[in-house]
This record gives C-alpha cells, sequence and structure tokens, in this order.
C-alpha cells in the first residue's frame, strides 16, 4: 500500500465543495434542531399533559432507533406518502430531527437542574415570570446545557457522514467517490479520518474554551 | 471492653523494648509545606499512651494535617514522628538526615494506628459488617466466620450490631460514623485518631458518636482528637493541644489550658466556639 | 407482510444484538486495558492511549467502517466483512468505554482509599476490594448506554455488506417495493432491543445497591 495524497489533492475543488456541503448541513441542523428541541422541551415542561406524552413519544422513537432508519423511512419512504425530496433537503430535515430528540432532553434536564429555591428568590424580590425566565433561567439554563451542547453538535458533525449513505454530496461522498475513481481508496478514507478528526479536535478545544469562560459564573451545584 | 472478644494481633503483647516508657506518639519539630504555603512550623508534641488528648484550635491552625501526619496519610516535610518508640516513615540519623524507611516497616508501624475521618469513608458497596471485616479478612488473613464474630463484637460495642446487614446509604450519619469507629477498634489499634469525627453530622447526632468516644477514653484507649466539640476536649480530654497558625502554642491539662490567665489568641477562638461547649469554660 | 418475511426481520434483529453483544464485549477488555494505559504514570503508555481515543471518538464510525473494512485487504488480511464490521465497532466503542472507565476511577471519592490505606491494605488490595468495584458500579449507566448507543450505530455496517437488521430491511423494501413497511418494522424492532436494554440496565442499577459515597 502506498499512501499518495498527491492524487488526491489534485482535485481540490471537489472536495472543497463537499467541505462546505458538510459545514453548512452541520451548522444549519445543530441550529435548527437545538430550537425545535428547546421548543420540544418548553413544551414538554409547560404544555398540557396530553402534550407532554406525544412529544415523549416523539423524542423515545427517534432516539430509540439508529439514523440510518430514520433517514431511509424518509428519503426512500417519503415518496410513498407524497413526500419527494431531493437528497439534501431530505439530509437536512432528516438530520435536523433527529437533533431536536437529543438536543430536547439536553434542555429537559437544564430546566430541571435550575434549582428551585433561585427561581423562589426572584419572585420574592418581585421579578415577573417573564423576567424570571429572562434573567434567571436562561442564564443559568445557558451555563448547565452548553458544554452538552457542545457535545452534541460534535456527534453531529460525525453523524453527517452518513448522509453519504442517501448521497448528499458532502465530504464522505466525495473523497470517497474520488477515492474509488483513482483506485486509492483506503487512502482517500485515511485523509476523510484526519479531517473529521482534525475538525472534532477543533470543536472540542473552543468547546472547552467557552466552558472555561463560563464557569466563573457556576453555581455550587450540589 | 467487656464485650470484645479476647483475640490476639500480631503486635499487641509483643515486648517493645520501651513500649512500657515511650510516650503513645512523639512529635519532633514536624513541618509539613504545600507549595508556598507553611502549613505546619515546627511542631513539637507528645501524645501520652492510655490518655485522651484533643486537638483543637481555629480553621486552617493546621490541626488535620498534623494528625494526617500522624496517621502518614500526609508526609512531614521536616522534623520526626515516633510512635510508642518507632519511627514513623523516616528514621533520623545523629546527624539530622532524614532516611524514607521500607514500605514493610511503614505498613507494620501505621498498622498500629486507627484512623476516624471527618466522612466517615465508609466504603458504599460493603454492610456495615463487611466494612468491619474487610481487613481482617484480606489483610490479617482471618477466616471469614472468625473475622464476622470478631466485627460482631465490634459492633455491638458501638451498639449496632442490629445494623450488621445493611449498606452505609441505609444508615444514618451518625452511625455510619459509629461503623466507621468499630472498623477501626476491630484491628486493635495502640492508638486511635480522630479527624473532627462530628463535623459532618447534624447537631442531634453528634452525641451518640460523642459517647461511643467517651466510653473509649473511659476504657483506658490512647485516643487522639481533632474536635470543635471543645465541651468535649475539656472534659474528656486529658491532655489539650492548642494550635494557632501551624504552631502548637499550648500544652496541657484542660484546667492549666483552659484556665486563668488566658493566653488571648485561645480567648479569642473560644469566643466563636460558645455554641459548642465553650461557654461553660467562659 | 407475509410471516415469513417477519420471521427474516426478526432474524436479521437477533444477529443486530449477537454483533452489538460481541463488540460491546470484546469493546469493553479493550477499554479496560486503554484505560489502565490512559491511567499509567508511563508517558510510553498514556500517550498512544491519549491518541487511540481522541482517533476513534473523533472520526465517523462510517469513515472507520469503511476504512477497516478496506484496509485489511489492502494489507494483505483477508477477512470476511462481518468480521471487519465486529473490529470496527470493537475499536470505536472502546474508546468510549475507556473513557466512560477513567471517569468512574476518577471518581472514586479519595477518603475511601485512605480509610483502606489507614487498616493495611496494599495497593493491590485496594484497587481489587474497594477501587474497581466502586468504579464499576458508577460506569455502569454509562455502559448500559454505551450498549444503546452501539446497538444502533450497527446499523451501518449495513454499509460493508453485514446482512444485519438494517441490511435485511434494505434488502427487503428493495425487492418489494415497500420501503415504508419494512423500515418502519426494523424501526419498531430497534425501539424494542433498545427499550429493552434499557429496561434492563435501570433493573441492573436498582440491584447493585451504592450510596451516594
Amino acid at each position: 500500500m502506498s499512501l499518495d495524497f498527491g492524487l488526491i489533492i489534485e482535485q481540490m475543488p471537489d472536495i472543497l465543495s463537499g467541505l462546505w456541503v458538510t459545514l453548512w448541513i452541520w451548522v444549519v441542523a445543530s441550529i435548527l434542531g437545538a430550537a425545535l428541541g428547546f421548543l420540544v422541551a418548553a413544551a414538554r415542561r409547560y404544555g398540557p399533559a396530553p402534550l407532554d406524552w406525544l412529544l415523549k413519544l416523539y423524542v423515545e422513537i427517534l432516539r430509540g432507533n439508529p439514523f440510518l432508519i430514520q433517514l431511509f423511512l424518509l428519503y426512500f419512504g417519503g415518496p410513498f406518502i407524497g413526500l419527494r425530496l431531493e437528497p439534501i433537503p431530505a439530509g437536512l430535515i432528516g438530520l435536523t430531527i433527529y437533533a431536536s430528540a437529543y438536543f430536547s432532553e439536553i434542555f429537559r434536564a437544564g430546566f430541571q437542574a435550575v434549582p428551585r429555591g433561585h427561581v423562589e428568590a426572584a419572585q420574592c424580590v418581585g421579578l415577573s415570570r417573564s423576567q424570571i425566565l429572562r434573567r434567571i433561567l436562561l442564564p443559568e439554563m445557558t451555563m448547565l446545557v452548553l458544554p452538552q451542547c457542545v457535545n452534541m453538535a460534535i456527534i453531529l458533525i460525525k453523524e453527517t457522514a452518513i448522509l453519504s449513505i442517501i448521497t448528499v454530496p458532502e465530504m464522505t461522498m466525495v473523497i470517497g467517490a474520488i477515492g474509488s475513481q483513482q483506485y486509492a481508496f483506503v487512502d482517500a478514507m485515511f485523509l476523510l479520518a484526519i479531517f473529521y478528526w482534525v475538525l472534532v479536535e477543533i470543536c472540542d478545544w473552543l468547546g472547552r474554551r467557552a466552558e472555561a469562560k463560563l464557569s466563573k459564573f457556576r453555581f455550587a451545584v450540589t | 471492653m467487656s464485650s470484645t472478644a479476647p483475640t490476639r494481633t500480631p503486635h499487641a503483647n509483643s515486648p517493645e523494648p520501651h513500649a512500657a516508657t515511650a510516650p503513645a506518639v512523639a512529635v519532633k519539630g514536624v513541618g509539613k509545606t504545600f507549595g508556598a504555603t507553611e502549613v505546619l512550623k515546627g511542631i513539637d508534641l507528645t501524645v501520652p499512651a492510655g490518655a485522651t488528648t484533643c486537638l483543637i484550635g481555629p480553621s486552617g491552625s493546621g490541626k488535620s494535617t498534623l494528625l494526617r501526619c500522624i496517621a502518614f496519610l500526609e508526609e512531614a516535610t521536616k522534623g520526626t514522628i515516633t510512635i510508642k518508640g518507632d519511627p514513623l516513615g523516616f528514621a533520623e540519623a545523629a546527624n539530622g538526615q532524614r532516611t524514607r524507611l521500607s514500605p514493610q516497616n511503614i505498613r507494620s508501624v501505621r498498622s498500629r494506628i486507627g484512623m476516624v475521618f471527618q466522612q466517615f469513608n465508609l466504603w458504599p458497596h460493603m454492610t456495615a459488617l463487611g466494612n468491619v471485616c474487610e481487613a481482617l479478612v484480606t489483610v490479617r488473613k482471618m477466616k471469614r466466620k472468625e473475622a464476622e464474630e470478631r466485627g460482631m463484637a465490634q459492633l455491638s460495642r458501638v451498639g449496632l450490631e442490629h445494623r450488621a446487614t445493611h449498606y452505609p446509604s441505609e444508615l444514618s450519619g451518625g452511625q455510619q460514623q459509629r461503623v466507621a469507629i468499630a472498623r477501626a477498634l476491630a484491628l486493635d489499634p495502640e492508638i486511635l485518631l480522630f479527624d473532627e469525627p462530628t463535623a459532618s453530622l447534624d447537631p442531634e447526632l453528634t452525641g451518640e458518636v460523642l459517647n461511643v468516644m467517651r466510653d473509649l477514653a473511659g476504657s483506658g484507649m490512647t485516643l487522639l482528637v481533632v474536635t470543635h466539640e471543645i465541651g468535649f476536649a475539656a472534659t474528656v480530654g486529658e491532655s489539650i493541644a492548642f494550635l494557632d497558625h501551624g504552631r502548637l502554642l499550648l500544652n496541657g491539662t484542660p484546667r492549666e489550658v483552659f484556665g486563668e490567665p488566658r493566653h488571648p489568641r485561645l480567648a479569642q477562638f473560644l469566643e466563636t466556639y460558645l455554641d459548642r461547649g465553650a461557654a461553660t469554660l467562659l | 407482510m407475509s410471516f415469513k418475511l417477519f420471521e427474516l426481520m426478526l432474524w436479521a434483529a437477533g444477529y443486530t444484538v449477537v454483533l452489538s453483544a460481541i463488540s460491546i464485549v470484546i469493546g469493553l477488555t479493550i477499554g479496560l486495558c486503554v484505560c489502565a494505559a490512559k491511567l499509567a504514570r508511563s508517558r510510553a503508555l498514556s500517550i498512544p492511549a491519549t491518541v487511540f481515543i481522541s482517533f476513534f471518538r473523533g472520526v465517523p464510525l462510517l469513515v472507520q467502517l469503511l476504512l477497516i473494512y478496506n484496509l485489511l485487504p489492502a494489507i494483505g488480511i483477508s477477512v470476511p466483512s462481518v468480521v471487519a464490521a465486529v473490529i470496527g465497532l470493537s475499536l470505536c466503542t472502546a474508546a468510549y468505554q475507556a473513557e466512560n472507565l477513567r471517569g468512574g476511577f476518577n471518581s472514586v471519592p479519595k477518603g475511601l482509599l485512605e480509610a483502606a490505606d489507614m487498616v493495611g491494605l496494599s495497593p493491590w488490595q485496594q484497587l481489587k476490594r474497594i477501587r474497581a468495584p466502586i468504579a464499576l458500579r458508577l460506569t455502569l449507566p454509562a455502559l448500559v448506554n454505551e450498549a444503546i448507543l452501539i446497538l444502533k450505530a450497527s446499523s451501518l455496517i449495513s454499509v460493508v455488506g453485514v446482512i444485519e437488521l438494517t441490511r435485511m430491511a434494505q434488502n427487503l423494501s428493495a425487492s418489494t417495493y415497500r420501503p415504508l413497511l419494512f423500515y418502519s418494522v426494523a424501526g419498531g424492532l430497534y425501539l424494542v432491543i433498545c427499550w429493552t436494554v434499557a429496561g434492563g440496565g435501570a433493573l441492573a442499577e436498582r440491584l447493585t445497591r451504592t450510596s451516594r459515597a
């Protein structure tokens, strides 16, 4: 086996377009997934009980089976119920829905982790409900959930590779195709592995820095 | 002591050349630094055998560190500690050179010391009896049945034989601490060290632990107690050592230490501990 | 769907469970070694362990599988694809389990070891009697979680041609043109498996009693 990265580097424009697809799908799905997850968590906490049960079912079903199955259902099963999607929208929607379940659990734990006493203390000094939400609950929750959101975002970078199976032209698909064409598939996969590894390590490092900055606000979590 | 099974441990009755005359613990010139902070600044202290000595002092005075040095959980940076005349951890030559003793030697000297911690430190995956028997079986190589008999005797000594099969999580703080005392007693130590044994207990639970300690003191064991319970120190302690800023300021009988005229630092310290029984002294 | 086809799906679900279980056990064994190496004082051991953990946690499992599946024949080792798949799953879960175990070992309160020290337990006895049992109990919830993750992740070995639950659903939907049905059945079977493991884990946790310590 000879590692010949030179061959692969020649295809830079294709690789860059794959990198772009990976990055934007990842960022958009993370943001939309987190937003949807927050809504689910808030609805479960403040909505009526039947809504809570329904959303619990939604979350548990999504968390209880593989992303690949969900993606296949959407992409291959969708047309049978009139939902015909191109690979990229299918991938983006699938990843967002998948992420929303995990994000909602993070936020749910965040809601629960803010000590009751902090809210009671805010009520006693006369803050209104919306003030309590904006000034007390959300800032405290942010500190509690940030590390886990970073963690989830890192998991999602890795999940974007799965989108190649439904032919979304992201990094894994582009580099895999180049590798096959040039009979250098192993070399291509090495390059790809290193690319993801570096990306994940960078995100991990940024996340830890953000966490360190916030840690001075951290109250005594018992 | 009547409820204790009369068992012999390898060292309990072995002839110590100076056992009759040597103090239980002799601390000479002990210093301890953590990084740049000097926690102990040359302590000399003699702990008499068969008596209760209480170490008192404000937070950060170094009393717990001193106790942990005597338990060899911390290594003193300077000076020597002897247990009934035998050097602990380090031997000092005539020229003041310290040499580290062999691990076997350290273990054998240390096995004569029992320790009771502020946080109890019971092993959560073992029952009360399991905690008491663990070292008897794994270290002293006793038969399981024999160890359990001995363990039960120790538990009944602290009044907890009916809790033998309970796990630590099922016991109150006071009960956990009494099990921890039984665990230390099971190995028949010559000296029993207590590191603020009631400091993490609710006020209504301190009494049961202090009563067990009072009984032990009455039975003639050598106890060295770091405590904030001034009332206990004044009534049970036969010798009081007052530490302040890493130095031993006062050392003597309760009458000598607490009596008038009182050292100004001690007076100031007692003022802040009125609720711990210091009020009776003032 | 005829009963015959459903039987095929059930059989494939069983295969998924077996392959995942084998990977979890191998991964736990490798993970223990990696964790020991990472906790070792010697740099020659801890640095390779750190790199191992970082690599297998930092690279998507799909890429790892494609790499191992194609790398082995390229360096002259020809194994059936199912073996390559189990190797891939095992190495990946080993990295996660090593980190979980390290967390467990590091969260054994220091005082419990000091107490063991005071009653004369040797370092080896402390490890065997106190540290390891407590660390393993602390790791149990993470282990159950990891088992569920691997069960779900095992769907990716369908891409290297192993006929487990996902691949079976893929094959059957291709031949019957009923993807909605077969992927739903596969999803339902994954749900049943994952919920069963989660329930079993919760039960096991309740049975091994520990205090917060």
